[in-house]
């Protein structure tokens, strides 16, 4: 068994028309992979809310790309999502929240986008520094077991 | 199952006596957002309406779209109307409940 990890590398505009080609190559690498459909459902809702961070908050007004990185493993895939703007730092501490405890008179709206990232990957690690962009690694391991698509 | 595809996103207004029916299909993200809002907008403030939207053909939906879905069920809420979801594919109605709107919709269902 290798420990090799191999990497599939994309770099897109941070521009909203660009999310759905991730979730395309995402939907490629994780079902040649054996993932579940399930599982990759979950991947293409957690990746597409880390792009959507990137879109909407890395840059302001300023052309940028973001960095999309699959690490494919034997047992994991681990998708990082990077980009050199502004951090999103407040957006990652603030706003991790779920509607179950509220009324729907007292909701917000937005920042479930965080959240259901947690919720759908086994792993999620945002590194944020201010004016050096963000860089968020998501990982779903791989059960051998599962119906494969 | 043909997930594969990238499907552009679509909304239909039917409206049936008192109940007006959204019908979308496709991939509901950040990209199509504007456009969603924008076939919203005018049937939110209808308090003659019924608003329901049906999602057999929606095949994705992302947390800009729940959220616009929450501002609607708040604007209707405080108008006193309905604004319902029918045919929730399984994979969209998991992240209703993971976010916890599932019970906005389903404490409407015995109202009326």
């Amino acid at each position: 068994m290798s420990d090799d990890i191999q990497k599939v590398i994309l770099q897109l505009p941070a521009s909203a028309e660009y999310v759905d080609i991730v979730r395309l190559n995402l939907y490629g690498i994780a079902s040649k992979m054996g993932f579940s459909y399930e599982d990759i459902e979950d991947m293409k809702v957690a990746v597409s809310e880390a792009c959507n961070n990137s879109v909407l908050y890395a840059y302001d007004q300023v052309d940028g790309f973001v960095d999309v990185i699959f690490e494919v493993s034997a047992d994991a895939l681990s998708i990082t999502v990077k980009d050199e703007g502004e951090s999103f730092d407040n957006v990652a501490s603030e706003e991790r929240i779920t509607l179950h405890d509220k009324e729907l008179s007292d909701v917000q709206v937005g920042g479930l986008g965080f959240y259901l990232m947690q919720a759908l990957m086994d792993e999620v690690n945002v590194i944020s520094e201010s004016g050096k962009g963000t860089v968020v690694t998501l990982t779903k391991r791989l059960l051998l077991s599962e119906e494969r698509v | 199952m043909n997930t594969h595809k990238s499907e552009k996103f679509h909304a239909t207004t039917k409206t049936e006596g008192s109940v007006c029916t959204v019908y979308l299909s496709g991939e509901l993200d950040l990209s199509v957002a504007p456009d969603f809002r924008l076939v919203m907008e005018p049937l939110v403030g209808d308090t003659a309406l019924d608003l329901v939207i049906n999602m057999k053909e929606l095949k994705y939906i992302d947390s800009t779209g729940i959220g616009i879905l929450l501002s609607i069920l708040k604007a209707r809420h405080g108008m006193d109307v309905k604004f319902t979801v029918e045919e929730v594919p399984p994979q969209i109605q998991k992240l209703f409940d993971m976010t916890g709107i599932a019970k906005f919709f389903a404490s409407q269902e015995n109202s009326h």
